[in-house]
């Protein structure tokens, strides 16, 4: 072949024939503009989150602009879009709209203003259960994918027994005990600290405190194993029943018994993700695990969690307007979509808005965040996106 | 495989251990004892409360009522607290109950989503695919006893016919035919409901399910072949899409008790759902921790019995 | 029609061009490709990956999925049958009886939940009224003549059970099974090792003249060219820009893209010396440079390669390539 050759000032002057590059948020925005369901979810999403804030703004406080608890007797039932009867009503008992935009319930309280209420209060139980449950998995399904491999030895578990020990010492007042516990602890573990920085084994007679016993993996995948028996809903009736009742006790709850999809699906990421490349090379230049954890694997792990979030808030809106079917719901004052919902149940054929207006409300922000989630997850679909 | 068996039997024996644990920690370390439950009632004096704390054995340290409670379960002698009948037989009684709307709604759930999601998937962003899409998401997103009072008020005022309970007051005497009739209508509504859901979730995944395994080079492979397109879809790729669907199948038992509180309670069917409301209502510790112990019997058992199905049905899988 | 019905011309291919419409701007995957397949011929259609090979393949068995795929022009001429003219059912009669095709990725072409047996068999069944016993005994026939040893046996083995050369040799027992006149092989040895390559090779050279078929061969890799052409195609970025007989392509190859090729591969006398590699990549279907699609990684390139991209020149006997400069100026003639 002839060696002679042209200059290559052709390569690489600005012409590659390659499409444009954009980055990753760039291409998911691209795409969820031409998703117009996942769009649509988006924007009543955005809309019912602004509408929780100004309900949270007009209707709290000690003296609110809009007072969700004012009870009208005179006024009950009455549809909506219907006037207020001013000859029969003090002047601070009329509604500070000048109508009942969605009529009164049985007490004769503003609709619309308990539904702007309600707003705060169903958004609220939405992200507080499942920031709860993705907190809890993703600890949990990173420990398990991450460190899954290594043993749980027989003087972690001392550790923790001694620990629980002094709380419970504690807790019983006895505080000498306590302290003196306390004083062998964290002499224990200063003196094993010592040992680790010098790379020293136990000492011969203690050996066996090191026994290996189980698997943090196997440890965690069993207890998510374990919580899985239970059938949910009948678990967080039952845990909610026997709790005083309480909008935070609804929240922890709901978040405590919908942790473990989370759990697995992080601990499958992590075990994926652990084993490629880039993370080999980050663990072989000497990256310290936090980092490798928080800069190399979470940010590739987060999106798909995130959607699954998402899907996560509306299955705990429909749990909580479930509790509040059953009687077990946010108690009073708190009006939530729920429970105006089940207090309209009673008058289903003489005001059928107090059923429907919250049932399609639920309905709609539910939908909005479903039809969301289910678009992300689409578009965070490696095969999907291959192909533009 | 025998290995595998006895292993997974020792693994879920040790797992149900814990949930019994678990559940009675639960229960117990709740704050509120079945005997504070009506402090105004004036039969419960002092002395009676005393009384039943012994009867119940609840003067004993926990891990003594906890064995006390297991070795009762499976003697059979457990009794609820409500009106000292044996739970087992209360709670056979309303499985039974429970078990016709537990299977038809089954059946509708299964029989319906596999044709509508293997359409939406062969038609994938047609105008059928788009409306199923939409449809399922309305479906999965109504709150159910909202969706449930429409239908009651469609039911009730279009068509005049009664849906509450298991059998119209005073059909009894009727002649059996009337009985039978009565019987399935007031199953129907109470089914439906129960199979929305499911159809929804399940026809949803069957879609992704059969989409994935028509983007498999096999599929092409089949098509290359000459290769009807009902060979291609409904032999080759549709045998593959159901694979994953057999772990399911096991999944379904548990659906017996938790899922159906809301709908029984709706419609006052004397099935399980409401016998589990009604004991955590009354804190009828007994049958709250039978049932959930059973529950868990039945999902370990589930899960078992997938795995087993899957080695039959997946010839990848050999242990 | 076909200019030439009833010869021994048993497929061409005229201006075939695919598009898809994805996501961004239109990607033409084949973008004017012009082919002929002679019976008992084999012929080789070459090129890197990306340049539209498989697309190619795939629109004469009509197995692209459309959408995204569309077919944005030209025909295609199967023994005088217009391919693009032929009714759904009789395109299913030909693919598989007539046309059957050898994939590249034996691990994921077989069906996992069906045994071998099944497959082959099945392929038999659904072209020709045999009984059950038949088709069987035809399977076992066909897996003997691809060198699967004990046939009987392997019936019943599910394609995981085998090795990836064993998978091939069953994946050819398939395209095999009607006796088609024509077998297109889409990179079938390049998933395997190099000596399993060879007996694939060496398998599918004896079927061609025991069944006196002709092959449509797609690769990437000049070294199996040359092992098993009758003629050659070379490919890049969706045309063709050089055809002629093996022997014209490997001894006197005038296009500039053929010749980085042969260029890039490691001989013999090249031992010692830097291995020449082409700089730049293929570009991407939706983004090519006018006029010639290679020019921008051209050697010989000049000013009026950017404008038009020039039609074929002949060089006798069937060798054609689209080179105006080395057609005029003569470069590298005499080297080879």
């Amino acid at each position: 072949m002839s060696t002679e050759s042209k200059p290559m000032h052709f390569i690489g002057a600005g012409e590659t024939f390659m499409p444009p590059s954009y980055s990753p948020w760039a291409q998911t925005w691209h795409l969820l503009l031409k998703n117009r369901m996942a769009l649509a979810g988006l924007l009543i999403f955005l809309i019912f989150f602004i509408v929780a804030i100004i309900g949270l703004i007009v209707t709290g406080g000690v003296d609110p602009i809009l007072d969700p608890a004012r009870v009208r007797l005179q006024e009950k039932l009455r549809p909506p879009l219907s006037l207020p009867k001013t000859d029969t009503l003090r002047k601070e008992e009329l509604p500070a709209l000048g109508i009942y935009l969605l009529g009164t319930d049985d007490l004769g309280r503003d609709v619309f203003v308990r539904m702007l209420q309600g707003a705060w209060v169903s958004l609220t139980v939405g992200f507080v259960a499942v920031g709860i449950a993705v907190g809890i998995g993703i600890l949990l399904g990173g420990l398990s994918g991450y460190y899954g491999r290594l043993s749980i030895r027989l003087y972690h578990i001392l550790f923790w027994s001694l620990v629980v020990t002094v709380a419970g010492f504690t807790f019983h007042q006895r505080f000498w005990a306590a302290a003196l516990l306390l004083t062998v602890t964290i002499t224990a573990v200063a003196w094993k600290r010592r040992l680790d920085s010098r790379l020293l084994p136990l000492p011969g007679p203690l050996r066996w405190l090191a026994m290996p016993t189980l698997q943090v993996d196997t440890l965690i995948m069993r207890a998510v194993d374990i919580m899985l028996c239970f059938p949910s809903f009948f678990l967080i009736l039952t845990v909610v029943a026997l709790l005083p009742p309480s909008i935070y006790n609804i929240m922890v709850i709901i978040g405590l018994t919908s942790w473990m999809g989370t759990t697995r699906f992080v601990r499958a990421e992590f075990l994926s993700l652990r084993e490629l490349d880039f993370v080999a090379a980050a663990r072989a230049l000497g990256i310290s695990d936090a980092r490798i954890i928080f800069r190399h694997i979470m940010p590739n792990a987060i999106a798909p969690v995130l959607v699954s979030a998402t899907l996560g808030i509306a299955s705990a809106m429909l749990t909580e307007a479930g509790l509040s079917f059953l009687g077990f719901g946010v108690p009073p004052p708190h009006a939530t979509w729920g429970n105006i919902l089940s207090d309209g149940k009673a008058y289903i054929f003489d005001a059928p808005w107090l059923t429907f207006i919250p049932g399609v409300v639920i309905l709609i922000v539910v939908l909005a965040f479903n039809l969301f989630g289910e678009g992300m997850r689409d578009i965070f679909n490696p095969k999907l996106r291959e192909r533009n | 495989m025998l290995a595998f068996f006895g292993r997974s039997v020792i693994q879920k024996i040790v797992t149900l251990f814990f949930v019994s644990v678990v559940s009675f920690l639960i229960i117990h370390l709740a704050p509120g004892e079945p005997s504070q439950i009506d402090p105004l009632n004036p039969k419960f004096t002092p002395e009676m409360v005393e009384r039943m704390r012994k009867e119940f054995n609840l003067d004993k340290p926990l891990h003594i009522q906890y064995l006390l409670f297991y070795r009762n379960l499976f003697n059979g002698r457990i009794v609820s607290w409500r009106d000292n009948l044996p739970v087992l037989g209360k709670i056979w009684e309303r499985f039974l109950n429970s078990l016709p709307l537990f299977i038809v709604g089954t059946l509708l759930t299964w029989t319906i989503s596999f044709p509508v999601g293997i359409r939406s998937a062969i038609q994938r962003d047609g105008i059928y695919d788009k409306s199923t899409t939409f449809l399922s998401y309305l479906l999965i997103s109504i709150p159910g006893f909202f969706f449930a009072y429409i239908l009651i008020i469609f039911v009730v005022t279009k068509l005049h016919v009664p849906v509450i309970g298991m059998e119209t007051f005073g059909v009894t005497a009727s002649s059996p035919l009337v009985r039978i009739m009565d019987r399935t209508w007031h199953l129907v509504l109470p089914s439906i409901l129960g199979a929305t859901g499911g159809v929804a979730v399940l026809s949803r995944y069957v879609r992704g399910q059969m989409l994935e395994i028509i983007g498999q080079d096999y599929v092409r492979t089949a098509r290359a072949k000459g290769l009807s397109s009902e060979t291609v879809y409904y032999k080759h790729a549709l045998r593959n899409a159901l694979l994953p669907f057999v772990t399911m199948f096991g999944l379904i038992l548990p659906g017996l008790i938790g899922g159906s509180v809301i709908i029984e309670s709706i419609f006052s069917w004397p099935g399980m759902g409401r016998m589990a409301y009604e004991a955590i209502l009354g804190r009828d510790y007994p049958v709250i921790l039978t049932i959930n112990f059973l529950t868990a019997v039945l999902v370990l058992a589930g899960t078992l019995v997938s795995d087993l199905l899957y080695m039959v049905v997946d010839p990848r899988i050999k242990i | 029609m076909n200019p030439e019905p009833h010869s021994d011309l048993l497929l061409s291919v005229k201006n075939l061009k695919v598009h898809f419409q994805g996501v961004g701007p239109v990607a033409k995957a084949v973008n004017g490709v012009d082919f002929k397949v002679r019976r008992r011929q084999t012929v080789c259609i070459v090129g890197e990956s990306g340049c539209g090979k498989t697309v190619t393949a795939l629109a004469i068995l009509g197995l692209l999925k459309q959408p995204p795929a569309v077919i944005a022009g030209g025909e295609i001429f199967f023994d005088g049958l217009s391919l693009f003219d032929l009714p759904a059912s009789q395109m299913r009669n030909l693919r598989g009886k007539r046309i059957a095709m050898v994939f590249q990725e034996p691990m994921t072409s077989l069906n996992p939940v069906f045994t071998i047996g099944d497959q082959v068999g099945e392929a038999v069944l659904v072209h020709e009224e045999v009984s059950d016993d038949q088709a069987r005994r035809r399977t076992i026939q066909l897996l003997y003549d691809v060198g699967i040893v004990e046939p009987e046996k392997r019936l019943n083995d599910y394609p995981h059970q085998l090795s990836g050369g064993q998978r091939q040799r069953v994946m050819i027992a398939m395209a095999l099974a009607c006796e088609p006149d024509l077998i297109i092989a889409d990179e079938p040895t390049t998933a395997l090792d190099v000596t399993v390559q060879a007996q694939i090779l060496r398998l599918l050279k004896r079927l061609k003249q025991d069944k006196e078929m002709a092959i449509q061969y797609i690769t990437h890799d000049l070294g199996v060219v040359a092992a098993i052409a009758d003629h050659v195609y070379v490919m890049y970025a969706g045309v063709v820009v050089e055809q002629g007989s093996a022997d014209a392509i490997f001894s006197k190859a005038r296009h500039p893209y053929t010749m980085a090729l042969l260029d890039s591969l490691p001989t013999k006398e090249k031992r010692g010396q830097r291995l020449y590699s082409i700089p730049g990549s293929v570009p991407h279907p939706a983004y090519r440079p006018l006029g010639c699609p290679f020019h921008p990684r051209c050697r010989y390139c000049e000013p009026s390669c950017e404008k038009a991209f020039p039609d074929f020149f002949d060089y006798g006997k069937g060798h054609e390539a689209r080179c105006p400069v080395l057609y005029k100026s003569g470069v590298g003639e005499k080297d080879r």
